[in-house]
């Protein structure tokens, strides 16, 4: 396995190689791959390199944090100060945001190195990244399909080792799924425990920020980093894990009551089942105890989903009427011929139908057929799951019910690519945190990943379940050959 | 529910879109699909009597509210920066002679 942040720190600590070696190193890689895979949208080599040497002065002086002089990937949905953060919507082209996302100032502070930002769907609205307004990017494990998305190029980087880690936007399942597809390790954390201060938004209820990983440690200490409450968003909690995530990972599993919904295994493809019931009889094995539980109310979590996601972005994306930001049509009549000429040329078709799905459902006379009721529902499954944690430490789920899709795949209906975030929608809906982590490839060579689901704020036992399978399942995925030569 | 071009165009007009009459045609079929979908909510459990709550009131206190205090805010070189002002102000061309 590549090094990890924690080695990557030890080696800049014991001055084997100093932060502007190893950004350089990264940058040669992004040079050489990038043109194919597509999965940087912007570069910013020049102020990593700055970044860099400032990184290699904080070590210097001792005490830097762990994360400091490691590069790394923004997805372009994170704003970033006078850097182009576009949403890869055309709409959003050139912008440059005058001030950082919180997740970034924190990183910044601690001595991150940014590369670049990641290619991803428009407004993180799809799941194989193929809505981007600059080309899909192309997964690295086989450039003949997609990376998953929304943050695929989040997932992407990590995986082709073009950035040591990422962070990427999760509404319905865009950190998780990709990091399935890609074969790499995605945590989607409880909403309110990291602030969307900076996040273009999406969905505000359910979207969150989490980090894209090569292992379950580095997604810990990434998790540490970014972690706590802040006052310019309202719903960040500043909630007490008690000490860092990333040093309580070495914990057995004895006694652990892991639940598993047979709801989340309706039409899984066979491959994935088995995959997962093969890491579900390790915890077994090694003394977990395994409880078969219902959450009937699951089967209504992808409609729920996209009515409550659709109803939320309808109204966050009413500000783009080209007067104050990104881009302007460049002939009208009136101020309302300009926003109808400026929203038409600067949305894709995905992120139109939405709007349009969302307006639909809180339009007068659908309002309650709708939006209430899937609220109501929302309200139902939050209670299944509150119910289930009452006697389940975390529960095992696929991360979807497929591997990676082929690229341009013409055959599906919009509705039918909605399906691939059955499993993962769940979790945003009621709030709670989950990871996906490689477990198995499936007959093409194409990982397959496992969701580990905890209760909200229980990010520790999930990270620790998550750690301890890593540790014990030995070799589930090959390495991805090639990236960065450290 | 089957949902109509003109159902489309009156949702367009709302949000602020404008289809090309292939696009009105592709977009009607697919809006239909959706709908579809959507509705397959309404063919379910019985919804939960509960009161509705954000997902923010699950878990803050809304009991103590921060005092409301002026703080520094952008500039408005930098609100501006992002296209071209007239006067401190965001300018559009003349549509009304």
């Amino acid at each position: 396995m590549r090094a990890g942040i924690s080695e990557l720190a030890a080696r800049l600590r014991n001055r084997e190689i100093s932060s502007v070696e190893l950004t350089k190193a990264y940058i040669d890689a992004i040079e050489k791959l990038n043109p194919t895979l597509n999965i940087y949208v912007y570069l910013t080599f020049d102020t990593a390199l700055k970044a860099a040497e400032k990184a290699d002065q904080m070590l210097d002086e001792g005490d830097a944090p762990l994360i400091c002089g490691i590069p790394m990937a923004l997805k372009d949905n994170i704003c970033t100060d006078g850097l182009p953060t576009t949403c890869c919507s055309r709409i959003l082209k050139g912008f440059k945001p005058y001030y950082d996302a919180t997740v970034w100032e924190k990183l910044k502070k601690q001595g991150a190195v940014l590369l670049g930002k990641a290619n991803m769907d428009e407004f993180a609205m799809g799941n194989t990244s193929e809505t981007s307004c600059y080309g899909a990017p192309l997964n690295p494990r086989n450039t003949n399909y997609v990376t998953g998305g929304s943050s695929g190029g989040s997932a992407a980087a990590v995986c082709a080792n073009l950035a040591v880690y990422s962070l990427g936007s999760d509404t319905g399942g865009s950190i998780r799924l990709p990091a399935s597809f890609c074969g790499v390790v995605g945590l989607k954390p409880t909403y309110g425990a990291v602030s969307r201060y900076g996040l273009i938004a999406y969905g505000s209820s359910l979207d969150q920020i989490g980090p894209l990983t090569n292992s379950v440690k580095d997604a810990a200490i990434v998790f540490d980093a970014i972690k706590g409450g802040d006052r310019r968003d309202q719903t960040s909690v500043d909630h007490d894990y008690g000490s860092s995530l990333a040093e309580c990972l070495e914990r057995d599993v004895k006694g652990m009551r892991i639940g598993v919904a047979e709801e989340f295994f309706d039409g899984i493809n066979p491959e994935i089942k088995s995959s997962i019931d093969e890491a579900i009889k390790l915890f077994e094995r090694n003394g977990a105890i395994i409880e078969n539980i219902s959450l009937p109310a699951l089967k209504l979590a992808l409609p729920v989903y996209y009515i409550i996601a659709c109803a939320e972005a309808s109204s966050n994306l009413g500000r783009y009427d080209g007067i104050r930001y990104g881009h302007r049509a460049s002939s009208y009549t009136s101020i309302d011929d300009m926003i109808t000429k400026t929203r038409s040329e600067g949305f894709g078709d995905e992120v139109k139908r939405r709007i349009m799905l969302g307006t639909y459902v809180l339009s007068s006379g659908y309002y309650d057929a709708y939006y209430k009721k899937a609220c109501l529902i929302r309200e139902e499954i939050n209670r299944e799951f509150d119910a289930v944690f009452e006697k389940c430490d975390v529960l095992i789920a696929p991360t979807a019910p497929n591997t990676a899709f082929p690229l341009n795949y013409k055959g599906a209906s919009p509705v039918e690519m909605y399906l691939a975030d059955i499993c993962t929608v769940p979790v945003n809906i009621a709030g709670i945190p989950a990871i996906s982590i490689p477990c198995g490839e499936d007959s093409r060579g194409l990982p397959i990943g496992m969701q580990i689901i905890g209760r909200r704020f229980g990010e520790a036992t999930v990270l620790q379940a998550a750690h301890f399978y890593e540790q014990s399942a030995g070799k589930v995925i090959d390495d991805y050959e090639g990236g960065a030569v450290i | 529910m089957a949902i109509s071009k003109t159902d489309i165009e009156k949702l367009a007009w709302l949000v602020r879109l404008s289809f090309s009459d292939e696009e009105l045609e592709r977009f009607t079929a697919e809006f239909d699909e959706i709908i579809a979908f959507a509705d397959t909510i309404n063919q379910s459990i019985e919804g939960g009597t509960e009161q509705i709550r954000s997902v923010g009131a699950r878990m803050v206190s809304f009991d103590e509210l921060r005092s409301d205090e002026v703080a520094p805010s952008l500039s408005n070189e930098k609100i501006l920066s992002n296209v071209e002002g007239y006067n401190g102000f965001f300018s559009l061309e003349r549509s009304r002679k």
